[in-house]
């Protein structure tokens, strides 16, 4: 096994790597920070016009469509570079002939590796969660009408009943009951408000409902929106950001690790870290999501697939959006424990390789 | 074709009078055999010379006796832990450079000696000052390696030779990229090495370096090893030449055919150089001086040749002719 000072001295020979270290803070800390940052200005320029810079959405949309890829790909390229340089820049020789096992001396990279690529997920994760619930907006913006957020089932039809004309002429409803009022836009909320026409536009026959059939309606519709409105907030809770932030983690460990171990086994980065970014970035999302019944199995072991199902069900589905015939988010459906399955087995087998390569490779 | 490496070796681990040890250690390469039965013995406490031309399977040998690559057959042993089987306690005691050292470029020379001495013992660490004091990169260890010049990166290399307080030292081709004050002090280093007890065997083309750094060498040539021994012996039996300034170079060959000496006559700028077999006595030359004088031959100057490592290298291996 590796010394604690093999560890350490790994640690900072990937960290003096500047050239690799920025590309990974400007990727995984800097992508989001400058996304936050020009919304941040924005909606203090004009808070009207532009939304607040953090919020819920924005940090579900952020966390699942940004930081999980990219992390992903600084991950295997941080882990491509750890398995190959010793032997493109001549120190493996020098390595093997202090007479340590070469199986030491690969798994010294493995703790060196994530605790840098831990760390720089981690602080821009941090970062977005700091942002997005500072900066959350006030209020909610559901179906274009500002709501109060976290209202129980009762309080969000007391308070349809009471915005009658704004739920009616916003709130979504599918339904054959319908009610006949004409909306129309208004200039000073920018939402949809129920309007009054004139006696020369109005239809033939036409009399406006009673404020209390009115209210009925706005209810009923509420009733129906509830659901929906529940998985709304103002800002991430603890609780999803602690499992968005272990989930990304793992993503991210999972990169270093089957890249350390594709670095290895071919003895050279670049090439590796192409075949990392043509797998993450066009084969898993074709393949998690195109049926081929004959290849089901065989796709069901990508590991891109295992951790989209192991993501936090309040973020949306990785690999884009859409849906596809076989579950609500388009993925290939696969259980959590055959996901997990297929994770362990991934940076096993790809340890494994790595380890073997270099123990038995000419130095 | 089945090949296997016996990793027996009759002394106890680590009491061998030998540093190292092989016995028909054998390297393929496809059909090419780099080492081929290679029988070294190379004694504790000198500095040993391992001399061969290019391709010659010098670097491939030092290459399997550090586990770098594996052996197809035979047996080795380092300061008499049989390798590969105790490679890693073997190894422990022995520092080597193999080809050009080359080092991470974006780390100073001070941080990759940190790397490597983690890899080694923890009293590593606390050799790695005294490691760039002795030679003499104190003052450049904290610059990067990238902007070291060849000769820098080949002391860097003989400092992280030296972290693990090695018994044995291999260094393959350690003067490349020297100035002549560098090989001095390389030559001096290897010396005081020898001096405090350690092994040093030095792989190199420079004949003279080695003439004057080891006491014993092995030529190897085509993966086979030709010769191997104490300098002075082995010089010992190299022919005797004798160089001849006089009045009359052409009659020279003439009179010596005439005493019924075994001798090569060459004559250039009149000056004539007589090749005798090893083992020709002093009387000898004094008898051919005699004859050329009595002869009615004026002899200006007769001058014993000093056989030097080089010469007597070029003349053993010339006599292996061209290769098959």
């Amino acid at each position: 096994m590796p010394t604690w000072g093999m560890i350490t001295t790994r640690f900072m020979e990937l960290r003096r790597r500047r050239g690799l270290l920025i590309a990974m803070l400007a990727v995984v800390v800097g992508l989001p920070v400058i996304f936050l940052v020009v919304r941040l200005v924005a909606h203090a320029v004009d808070p009207k016009v532009y939304a607040a810079a953090g919020g819920y959405d924005i940090f579900t949309n952020l966390t699942a469509g940004v930081m999980y890829i990219f992390g992903f790909i600084m991950a295997a390229t941080l882990g491509c570079t750890a398995g190959s340089v010793d032997l493109t820049e001549g120190m493996f020789r020098h390595l093997v002939v202090t007479g340590r096992s070469r199986v030491a001396l690969y798994f010294a990279r493995i703790p060196a590796g994530l605790a840098i690529i831990t760390s720089i997920v981690a602080v821009g994760f941090t970062i977005v969660c700091v942002v997005c619930c500072v900066a959350a907006p006030r209020s909610l913006s559901y179906d274009g009408v500002t709501v109060p957020a976290g209202m129980s089932s009762s309080a969000f039809n007391t308070y349809a009943a009471d915005h009658a004309g704004a739920v009616i002429c916003n709130f979504n409803y599918r339904s054959n009951v319908n009610i006949n009022v004409p909306c129309e836009y208004d200039r000073a909320t920018h939402e949809g408000k129920i309007g009054v026409p004139n006696k020369k536009n109005a239809p033939p026959g036409f009399t406006m409902p009673s404020k209390q059939k009115l209210q009925n309606f706005a209810v009923t519709i509420a009733k129906q929106n509830y659901s929906t409105y529940s998985k709304e907030f103002l800002s991430p809770s603890n609780g999803l950001m602690i499992r968005t932030g272990l989930w990304l983690e793992l993503e991210a460990a999972i990169g270093f690790l089957v890249g350390l171990g594709l670095g290895s086994l071919l003895g050279q980065r670049t090439v590796a870290v192409i075949i990392m970014l043509v797998y993450e970035v066009i084969l898993t999302p074709l393949l998690a999501r195109a049926h081929i019944s004959h290849l089901i199995n065989a796709q069901r072991g990508l590991v891109g697939l295992a951790t989209a199902h192991l993501e936090p069900a309040a973020l949306p589905a990785v690999f884009g959006g859409g849906n596809g015939p076989q579950s609500g988010n388009g993925l290939i459906p696969e259980t959590r424990l055959v996901a997990v399955l297929v994770i362990v087995a991934w940076i096993v087998v790809w340890t494994a390789l790595g380890a073997r390569r270099m123990a038995t490779r000419d130095a | 074709m089945t090949m296997t490496v016996d990793e027996s070796i009759s002394a106890p681990a680590g009491e061998s009078q030998w540093a190292v040890e092989t016995h028909g250690l054998t390297k393929r390469f496809g059909d090419n055999v780099a080492v081929n039965g290679v029988e070294l013995l190379v004694p504790r406490g000198c500095a040993f010379g391992y001399l061969g031309p290019n391709g010659a399977g010098k670097t491939t040998l030092i290459r399997v006796l550090l586990g770098l690559t594996h052996a197809d057959a035979g047996t080795m042993s380092l300061l008499g832990y049989s390798v590969p089987k105790h490679r890693d306690r073997a190894l422990a005691r022995v520092g080597a450079i193999v080809d050009e050292p080359r080092f991470h470029g974006h780390l100073t020379g001070r941080q990759n000696l940190q790397i490597l001495a983690a890899a080694r013992e923890p009293a590593a660490k606390g050799r790695i000052e005294s490691s760039l004091d002795r030679v003499g990169m104190l003052s450049r260890a904290d610059v990067k390696v990238t902007k070291y010049s060849m000769g820098m990166r080949q002391r860097l290399g003989v400092a992280a030779c030296l972290l693990g307080d090695p018994q044995l030292l291999i260094l393959d081709e350690p003067m490349n990229g020297l100035d002549p004050a560098g090989m001095h002090e390389m030559r001096d280093m290897i010396l005081s090495l020898v001096a405090e007890g350690r092994t040093v065997v030095l792989s190199s083309h420079l004949l003279d370096e080695v003439e004057r750094t080891c006491d014993a060498v092995a030529i190897v040539d085509r993966g086979n090893i030709i010769r191997q021994g104490p300098i002075a012996q082995l010089l010992s039996g190299a022919d005797v030449v004798v160089q001849i300034d006089c009045s009359a170079p052409d009659g020279v060959s003439a009179l010596l055919a005439g005493m019924n000496v075994d001798a090569r006559v060459e004559v250039a700028n009149d000056v004539v150089s007589v090749t005798m077999p090893t083992g020709t006595t002093r009387d000898a030359v004094a008898e051919i001086n005699r004859r050329l004088v009595e002869g009615g031959t004026s002899v200006y100057r007769l001058q014993p040749v000093q056989v030097s490592l080089e010469s007597w290298f070029l003349e053993v291996t010339s006599r292996l002719g061209a290769p098959e």
